[in-house]
């Protein structure tokens, strides 16, 4: 399968290096390799219909700070330029638009292609009109690393609990925020909490989608939307940050047994982003960067995961996942 | 209506039986027995019963059923199940406004019980204040979140609720 692959940055290098070391696991399973045919970052972009080095795309881009020699200013224009099956999506996502990600993938269906992406703004912007594309034009449009990285929930709910009737689903989305209450739980006051999850790479210098928990919502229509039949946008849910809660909060919440966590919540006539008190020993309850997720459903009851949310490998993990989905349906 | 009785019965065969019989011919319904043959007064043992019965007229026929076969009710009460619900309300707020708030709430809502903690204030003059309600009905926990919610919007306060 040829592959071309739209944003080099963390993710996207993180995707080449594990296409090259599960290399044997395509062969013994497809007799065939994923080749990446083609590469672009915000500026440059590289291809080769023979197949391109995923490990020397990764030293190019972390000596020279670019993926390719080439410059463009039209980036469909250099999906056009070589044939693939499959685009990976894995550039910055844009809550407001969609920006670049959004055109990329409506480009890569419209030309019936199937894509895999991990870029949250496109789906939870226009995830109706593009599963619709994807119908129309019988492509696949897969996407768990849109929500909790390596915690596989998508998948989990459409594959091993397609029968169940999904009643609701709380979870933890956000690892940045998760990782900001948990400090505060220790003694630490949010504005320093704030600032060393910057610092160790967790939050961006602009925390806000994180931290007034637009990203958490997005998850939440992105599961609304793909495991509950809705349609559904950001506007639709209820959103309350983490900013408001203070240590004295946290104090009182600890003298009962409890933690303060931001949860997203998605049931049938629930869609909402809040900090909400957690018993100790709950699922729900996690510390540090961890996602965790508890699905209701109606034979099995309550189902609970967790998995790191965020990171290269982790999110090249649950692209990984989608990758040999595709591929098993294609029956390759 | 669910009761909860402590009765002393004759520590004799049949006793125990004889005591619960009663409960069916009311038409009432069993939720659970515990026997403590430890607790002995004057031969008599000790058998803590709850259970369900339509209502008062038949708990009223049933302790006189009772009264007739020698049970000594110790003690009887009714009980309710109830739906606990933890809340911290942040914000400028006082002791005497969340009170407040808590008394139109009652209002509104079976509350069965309700314990209020707060913080002192912060840098920002902020005050927490942590609420655990126990409600009577189920939907009364969504009335009460509604309640509280919209106050905390118009009150400017950060709402957090439990699971």
């Amino acid at each position: 399968m040829r592959v071309f692959i739209a944003g080099f940055g963390t993710v996207g290098q993180g995707v080449a290096e594990v296409i090259a070391s599960r290399e044997e696991f395509f062969l013994k399973r497809y007799c065939k390799k994923i080749q990446i045919v083609g590469v672009m970052d915000s500026t440059t972009y590289v291809t080769d219909s023979e197949g391109l080095d995923p490990l020397g795309l990764v030293s190019v881009k972390k000596e020279t700070g670019k993926v390719g020699k080439e410059t463009y200013t039209d980036a469909l224009k250099v999906l056009d330029s070589v044939e693939y099956d499959t685009l990976i999506e894995v550039s910055p996502t844009d809550y407001d638009t969609g920006g670049q990600g959004l055109k990329n993938i409506v480009h890569a269906l419209e030309c019936k292609k199937d894509v895999v992406t991990t870029n949250k703004g496109p789906l939870a912007i226009k995830f109706g009109e593009l599963i619709s594309l994807a119908k129309k034009n019988k492509c696949k449009l897969k996407f768990e690393g849109t929500v909790a990285g390596a915690m596989p929930i998508i998948n989990l709910c459409h594959d091993n609990l397609i029968g169940e009737n999904i009643h609701s689903i709380r979870g933890i989305l956000n690892g940045t925020c998760n990782y900001i209450l948990s400090k505060m739980d220790s003694g630490q006051p949010f504005d320093q909490a704030l600032k060393e999850a910057q610092q160790l790479g967790y939050a961006e210098t602009d925390p806000s989608g994180d931290v007034e928990g637009y990203d958490s919502a997005c998850k939440v229509v992105i599961l609304a939307n793909s495991l509950f039949d809705r349609n559904v946008t950001l506007s639709d849910v209820s959103i309350t940050g983490i900013t408001g809660i203070t240590e004295e909060a946290i104090s009182l919440a600890k003298s009962r047994d409890m933690v303060i966590r931001l949860i997203g919540e998605v049931g049938e006539d629930v869609l909402e982003v809040a900090p909400r008190l957690v018993p100790k020993g709950h699922p729900l309850s996690v510390s540090g960067t961890l996602n965790a997720a508890q699905i209701q459903s109606d034979l099995a009851g309550p189902i609970a995961i967790s998995g790191r949310g965020a990171g290269k490998t982790e999110t090249a993990s649950a692209v990984l996942s989608d990758l040999i989905s595709v591929m098993d349906d294609r029956k390759e | 209506m669910i009761v909860n009785a402590e009765l002393y019965v004759k520590d004799l065969p049949g006793r125990l039986v004889g005591s619960l019989e009663p409960i069916s011919m009311v038409d009432g319904n069993i939720k659970g027995v515990v026997h403590d043959r430890e607790q002995i007064v004057n031969n008599r043992i000790s058998l803590n019963v709850t259970f369900e019965v339509e209502d008062s007229t038949r708990l009223k026929e049933l302790e006189e059923i009772w009264k007739a076969r020698d049970v000594i009710i110790s003690s009887i009460d009714s009980v309710y199940k109830t739906y606990p619900m933890e809340y911290l309300l942040i914000g400028n707020l006082t002791a005497a406004y969340i009170e407040n708030l808590m008394e139109e709430a009652a209002k509104r809502v079976k509350v069965a019980a309700i314990d209020m903690r707060y913080s002192s204030k912060d840098l920002h003059d902020d005050r927490t204040a942590m609420i655990s309600v126990k409600v009577r009905e189920k939907e009364d926990i969504e009335k009460l979140d509604a309640f509280l919610r919209t106050a905390c919007k118009e009150g400017n306060m950060t709402y957090v609720r439990g699971l």
